[in-house]
């Protein structure tokens, strides 16, 4: 099988460079960790799908680079429909199909095709048939997902696959493979008392000094809020603690090795774990934050009072 | 696999990217996206695999290093290395043939 065969009925013609033909004239700046991230060429159905689901994360472009801040470019163009393979998805667990170089990644992925560039910022393209509603607010998440786990690790943050949680003032990492009960941890959080930030993806960034902070992202799973929290939220917080979760009978909490924790955190970064080009940097990254935050092994079960077993957790 | 021997020649392959951390070593292999966690002889042989040292000068090293009995630590080396080159963190070198000039000589 080679690359986006299984998404795309013509992997050959995969573009090779970032231009076609835009949906729109229109743009938004979506405001969201390592951004932000600025998105043109926007038919005004896409803006407005993008706006049902990101609420105040959207900002103008005109708005956003006034404060000064650069932001991350991508240009979405029209892609035809019959280029894209027709997938049963029940049960079925969806992986972007990637293609790393040094200073590219080919993307494919349901009904999309995308490329990030390094030359020598990055800036994306995105090519989908997609032209309004859930659906293309779902492709535009899915490369975004992508897209900030690159720019996190090149702005000295990671992208994990995990359940983060808060008590308003500092935030716990509960992490872990699929099936290891991130989920119902987080469930169990939220029933004490506590806020999930998502259940699915949290961004953490080492700061100068090294203190780590939680950043609010809006890709959620069943649990999390996608329009950056309530007004006045922070959107970051310290990192409490790093929990690698296992499930088992009753409760305990075992300090876990630097190593295992910085074997843990390299396991949970999605994308950039898979990308050669991207390794020496993540090890760097995760090492950072291995040192950076205490870590423990949590095993719970679903009578465990875990939000009180996180609390106790000494920085 | 390959029989490592103290004179087998190892180094490190390619794609493998590792951290030292406490005394332990943390391995990503590339290809597989694979992460794994070494103990601390595991992590001295990741060290000394530099493709130049036989295995026999590892042992010696690592012997002196800790004050270790060699028969014991060239046990553990081996076994580890056996394992790390089947599970492609290290390979094996070619012997080096003897040199034409010392054929030479050895043929008077």
């Amino acid at each position: 099988m080679s690359f986006g065969d299984e998404f795309l009925r013509h992997p050959d013609l995969f573009p090779g460079r970032r231009s076609g033909e835009p949906w729109g004239s229109g743009s938004l700046a979506l405001d969201v960790p390592g951004g932000p991230y600025l998105v043109a060429g926007l038919a005004a159905t896409q803006i407005e799908a993008l706006e049902t689901r990101f609420g105040r994360l959207c900002r103008g472009v005109t708005e956003t680079t006034a404060t000064g801040r650069s932001g991350i470019a991508t240009a979405v163009f029209r892609a035809p429909a019959a280029d894209f393979v027709d997938l049963d998805t029940r049960g079925w667990e969806y992986t972007l199909a990637l293609d790393h170089a040094e200073r590219s990644v080919r993307v494919a992925g349901l009904r999309l095709m995308a490329r990030l560039d390094w030359a020598p910022g990055l800036a994306g393209g995105l090519w989908t048939p997609e032209a309004a509603g859930e659906e293309w607010a779902s492709v535009l998440e899915n490369y975004l997902r992508l897209l900030a786990a690159y720019r996190l690790l090149a702005e000295g943050g990671v992208l994990l696959h995990s359940a983060g949680v808060t008590d308003g003032t500092s935030a716990w990492l509960l992490l872990g493979p699929a099936g290891a009960g991130k989920t119902t941890a987080s469930r169990l959080c939220l029933e004490a008392g506590a806020e999930v930030l998502s259940d699915d993806l949290n961004a953490v960034i080492v700061q100068e000094g090294g203190r780590a902070v939680v950043a609010r992202l809006p890709f959620t799973g069943d649990l999390g809020e996608r329009q950056g929290g309530s007004p006045g939220d922070p959107g970051e917080y310290p990192l409490r603690g790093l929990l690698r979760l296992r499930q088992g009978p009753g409760a305990s909490l075992v300090p876990l090795s630097r190593a295992s924790a910085l074997a843990a955190l390299i396991a949970a970064a999605p994308y950039a774990n898979r990308d050669p080009f991207r390794h020496e940097a993540l090890l760097a990254v995760c090492e950072r934050l291995a040192l950076a935050a205490p870590a423990w092994e949590l095993t719970f079960s679903l009578g465990s009072d875990l939000w009180s077993i996180l609390r106790a957790v000494q920085e | 696999m390959t029989a490592i021997t103290g004179s087998t020649v190892l180094r490190r392959r390619a794609d493998v990217r590792y951290r030292r951390i406490e005394g332990e070593a943390v391995v990503l292999r590339q290809s597989a996206a694979e992460v794994l966690v070494l103990n601390g002889v595991g992590a001295a042989v990741l060290d000394l695999a530099d493709g130049l040292r036989p295995v026999g000068e590892w042992i010696d090293a690592l012997a002196l290093k800790y004050g270790a009995d060699r028969e014991t630590v060239a046990r553990d080396v081996l076994e580890f290395a056996g394992e790390a080159e089947e599970a492609g963190l290290l390979e094996a070198l070619p012997a080096i043939p003897a040199t034409s000039g010392e054929k030479d000589e050895d043929g008077g």
